[in-house]
């Protein structure tokens, strides 16, 4: 049964729950009754057994995730049962990153403290926007102030590396709104911003509306890309100047409050994912991706009846390994290697076109985005993959 | 079979008027197929044909029937191609025959392919039989229809056969009327072999196969024969019917129709509307109407990956030996590279060839703007013909510039006149006819150069008359214009292949509306993308695709990399259907931009 596996990863635990769903929402998460949790938990418990059992029991976990969904809902008991398992059949690293993903507004006190005893030591917090209309725009059921008393009751239980998200382009946003919303993600003092812009396709209802030029969910109010390209300039500039630095595309950080889960992704680190929807990637013995259902019937079936729900594997091939190297990698303000020919002639001749149109630049003898190439990254990061394509 | 229970007929019609139905309900009729054997058309052989709805290919099948008197008959249905642009090879199969049916929608009357094929047919004096389809059609008036047969083409419908090729009703009368009023062929058997070729293909076993109605003489199994117009000499390896099953002969006399197998390579050397005759005892002379068919539209051909340069050629040539009415030849553009000029006899035709270049040959292509062939006299007195926009001489150079003309036949419900009468003005059409074919029912008769109607003449025409007029039109002949080149530069850059040729009162509006729809097809890119139109390097109007400045994805997904790697696949896809001209990315379709302008 255990064929070697890897001995050291990253733990995603995906709670799919949440209070309302955001219109902006593209994510396999969804408003479910409380009566649920209870099970949930009972059966991702049992999830991380059977990986554990599959090649990685005694692994060492050098972060834990806990995404959403909101998180920060489920109910302290089954809280507890998942934090049992993981120390049941996994190592933890000593300083390991712990981090929890919160809605403001669901941090009562006692789960404050419950998230620290279970050696919680990182929160990242939707704020999404510290101007009411917008929040209210895309059914976010917090205030500004909401997110700025969660923040002071956080550091006063005790966790103080804090992560705020941040998204440009929400309904009714204005460049004063922008600029406010700023000011204040400055003022917390936080660790970690994440900026990320809104997203318009068909997996959101508001990106829907927008596509469909309908006027539901505010989707007339939705900003323009130009205005979103700018607004996301003004944030890089801004927190730079106050020394949270842009290390990935939406990710800035003072220097060490990189999140060190976040960062395994782009450096192809291995990770497990647990919970619907789930994705984990995998090396030993040899590389691999592979995901869990995202409806949450066919997610715990097969765990009622003691089987991993995951889907079948997908091997990489050294070119699609190649592939990701660089669309992952480029992600990063440190970029990535220069690549070579003749092994990598695809690559080698996008990172001379790139370089040439200045979406590139040379960094420490490597390359990496510009500004302008992180705004347009979709256009660089597509010429890195090869043809024929690896996968589809 | 003696000549006089033979009857060689075929069947004309507006399009969608019912003559593929119509054909198979003979067919089944006849018993040369069972009703169980039959597919829908079964004529119309060609994947295309069957999505289209029309006749590309002319076909020939032999139907036994016996007949009310008891008698046995050879029926010989020879089916023809259904579009104007195939007018020659309709006309030399109504030429391999001494009868038409006239199939006429109930509910429709008269359309413009009615009167034009009905005239084909008439010239090259046929019996001609109205066939009054789809009688069962709630809206079906065959009396106003019969009206219009004889009020607008003068024939006697006093006698026209009432049908429904759908439900069988009145098929039997169609073939007593075949049988009946047309005349059986004449010709001697035994005088020296005249036979008309009307078609040719290819088959990959068995070389070039033609088909041809016997007009004297006699064909047999070995017989050298030769092709009068290229004097090329074969000799008969089989010939055969079709049943529509091929059933192999031992001859053909004077009055039938049959295929001839003769090792013959190339299409081309079996040209429609040839003569077939007996190389030891000749005949004096060849039929008449023989042509060289010249195409009339022309655009470049490129692939959009330019390695596929050699496949394309491959492709061409193998459609060549199939289809000898286009023509190709390498040109090469500065913004498209290497390609081919093709030329071909109408819009259908080059859509056709288009399209099973794709999907036979699975090549990606960019189609330039369609165009005609100009005559130039240039001051020094050169002579050239032009069909590339590209080889126009410097307007200094150039004395006199002749377009082709054409004349057009349209008919349409009255409501729609002002719109058509508008269209055909601004197309810089001559009216040359106004007929009311009834009470609200139009037939207008225009001269129009041709360049107009290839670019978006029937699309509007369409739109105008809310689909209901119809069209036909041939070539009548060059006139001199008023013509120059609009140029279009993209980053400032002519491009070679959006250049047109069109009548300098038109330029100014069409860069106008070309400039601004080219800004709509051209996504926006890393950089502001000046358009400019051009005429003689005067810039008559300009537009700007302004910079893109967000094209990513932020999100994280807990790790979710296949989805990135999907998004960043579909850009990729999308963006081998793009060509790089310098440092911009135009699509495909933009090269066809002429075509989608509104005016």
């Amino acid at each position: 049964m255990t064929a070697a596996g890897d001995t050291a990863l990253g733990l995603y635990l995906a709670v799919p729950f949440c209070r309302s769903k955001c219109t902006y929402c593209n994510f396999a998460s969804q408003v479910f009754a409380p009566a649920r949790y209870a099970e949930y938990c009972e059966l991702l418990a049992r999830e991380l057994a059977l990986a554990a059992a599959d090649g990685l029991a005694g692994a060492t976990l050098t972060s834990i995730y806990w995404g959403g969904g909101t998180p920060t809902l489920l109910p302290a008991a089954g809280f507890a049962r998942i934090l049992q398992a993981i120390g049941d059949h996994f190592t933890l690293a000593p300083g390991l990153e712990h981090t929890v993903e919160a809605a403001p507004g669901t941090l009562p006190p006692e789960r404050l403290d419950a998230l620290a005893a279970g050696g919680v030591n990182r929160l990242s917090l939707g704020v999404q926007s510290f101007a009411d209309a917008e929040l209210r725009a895309v059914v976010r059921l917090h205030r500004a102030a909401t997110a700025r008393d969660d923040l002071a009751r956080a550091r006063a239980a005790g966790i103080a590396n804090l992560n705020l998200d941040l998204i440009a382009g929400l309904p009714h946003q204005t460049e004063s709104s922008w600029q406010a919303t700023l000011d204040a993600a400055l003022e917390a003092e936080v660790a970690h911003v994440s900026v990320y812009m809104l997203e318009v396709d068909d997996d959101s209802r508001l990106g829907a509306e927008v596509l469909a030029s309908g006027s539901r969910y505010h989707a007339a109010a939705v900003p323009g890309d130009d205005f979103i390209a700018a607004a996301y300039e003004l944030a890089c500039e801004r927190l730079e100047a106050a020394g949270i630095r842009q290390y990935e595309i939406s990710n800035f950080a003072r220097p060490g409050g990189e999140s060190r889960h976040n960062l395994g992704y782009w450096l192809r680190r291995p990770y497990l994912g647990a919970g619907l929807d789930a994705h984990s990637f995998l090396t030993a013995p040899r590389p691999r991706r592979f995901a869990n259902p995202d409806t949450l019937e066919a997610y715990l079936a097969p765990l009622r009846a003691g089987r991993l729900p995951r889907s079948a594997p997908t091997w990489l091939t050294p070119q699609a390994e190649r592939e990701e190297r660089y669309f992952l990698g480029l992600r990063r303000n440190a970029g990535v290697g220069m690549p070579h020919e003749p092994d990598e002639a695809t690559q080698a001749a996008a990172a001379a076109q790139h370089l040439a149109d200045g979406l590139l630049e040379r960094r420490h003898g490597g390359i990496a985005l510009s500004a302008q190439g992180r705004l347009l990254a979709n256009r660089v990061l597509a010429d890195f993959l090869e043809t024929p394509l690896a996968l589809s | 079979m003696d000549r006089q229970f033979i009857r060689n007929f075929s069947i004309v019609a507006h399009i969608d008027h019912g003559k593929s139905t119509l054909a198979d309900r003979l067919l089944e009729a006849t018993g040369a197929l069972t009703a169980r054997e039959m597919q829908h058309q079964v004529l119309d052989a060609m994947d295309l044909e069957r999505e289209r709805g029309i006749t590309i290919k002319a076909h020939a099948v032999r139907l036994d029937y016996r007949a009310r008197d008891g008698r046995q008959y050879q029926l010989n249905l020879i089916d023809t191609p259904g579009h104007v642009d195939f007018s020659y090879e309709v006309s030399r199969s109504l030429a391999a025959c001494e009868g038409a049916l006239l199939v006429v929608d109930a509910a429709q009357g008269v359309e413009a392919q009615t009167v034009a094929n009905a005239y084909l047919a008439v010239n090259q004096h046929l019996e001609v039989i109205p066939v009054i389809n789809k009688v069962d059609l709630p809206s079906a008036d065959p009396a106003r229809v019969k009206e219009q047969i004889e009020n607008v083409i003068g024939l006697d419908a006093s006698h026209a056969v009432l049908a429904s090729a759908k439900t069988g009703l009145g098929t039997e009368d169609v073939l007593e009327a075949i049988v009946h009023r047309i005349p059986p062929p004449a010709g001697d058997a035994e005088a020296p072999l005249q036979a008309l070729l009307f078609d040719s293909w290819f088959d990959p076993y068995r070389g070039v196969i033609i088909l041809v109605r016997v007009v004297q003489g006699r064909l047999r199994v070995g017989q050298k024969i030769r092709l009068m117009s290229n004097r090329e000499t074969f000799a008969v390896e089989a010939l055969a019917v079709r049943t529509p099953k091929t059933v192999p002969v031992e001859t053909l006399s004077a009055g039938e129709v049959g295929l001839i197998v003769a090792n013959i390579k190339r299409v081309a050397d079996a040209q429609i509307g040839d003569t077939v005759t007996d190389e030891a005892a000749p005949a004096s002379a060849p039929l008449a109407g023989f042509e060289e068919i010249k195409p009339m539209v022309f655009a470049g051909l490129y692939p959009v990956e330019t390695d596929q340069h050699t496949e394309l050629r491959e492709a061409l040539e193998k459609l060549r030996l199939n289809d000898s009415s286009f023509f190709f030849e390498p040109e090469s553009s500065a913004a498209l590279g290497f390609g081919f000029r093709c030329g071909f006899l109408g819009l259908l035709h080059m859509e056709i060839v288009q399209e099973r270049l794709e999907r036979e040959f699975n090549l990606d292509l960019i189609v330039t703007a369609p165009g005609v062939r100009y005559l130039v006299e240039k001051r020094d007195g050169e002579r050239l013909e032009v069909n590339n926009p590209e080889k126009l001489p410097p307007p200094g150079d150039i004395a006199v510039i002749e377009e082709p003309i054409i004349t057009a036949t349209i008919i349409a419900n009255d409501d729609a006149l002002g719109g058509i009468l508008k269209l055909c003005e601004d197309k810089r059409g001559v009216q040359k006819g106004f007929e009311y074919l009834g009470p609200a029912r139009v037939m207008l008769t225009y001269e129009l150069p041709l360049n107009e109607v290839v670019l978006d003449f029937y699309d509007k025409l369409k739109t105008v008359s809310r689909g209901y007029a119809s069209l036909d039109y041939h070539l009548s002949g060059y006139r001199a214009s008023d013509l120059v080149k609009l140029d279009i530069l993209v980053a400032g850059d002519p491009v070679d292949a959006l250049s047109i040729i069109l009548h300098r009162d038109n330029a100014f509006e069409r860069g106008r509306a070309l400039a601004a729809k080219m800004k709509e097809l051209i996504p926006r890119q890393q950089f502001e993308v000046p358009i400019q139109a051009a005429i003689g390097g005067k810039v008559i109007a300009r537009e700007t695709v302004r910079a893109v400045r967000k094209d990513v994805l932020a999100k994280c997904y807990g790790g979710d990399i296949t989805r990135k790697r999907k998004l960043l696949e579909k850009q990729k896809e999308g963006k081998k259907r793009m060509k790089r001209l310098g440092k911009v990315e135009i699509p495909q379709d933009a090269f066809l931009a002429v075509l989608k302008v509104e005016q």
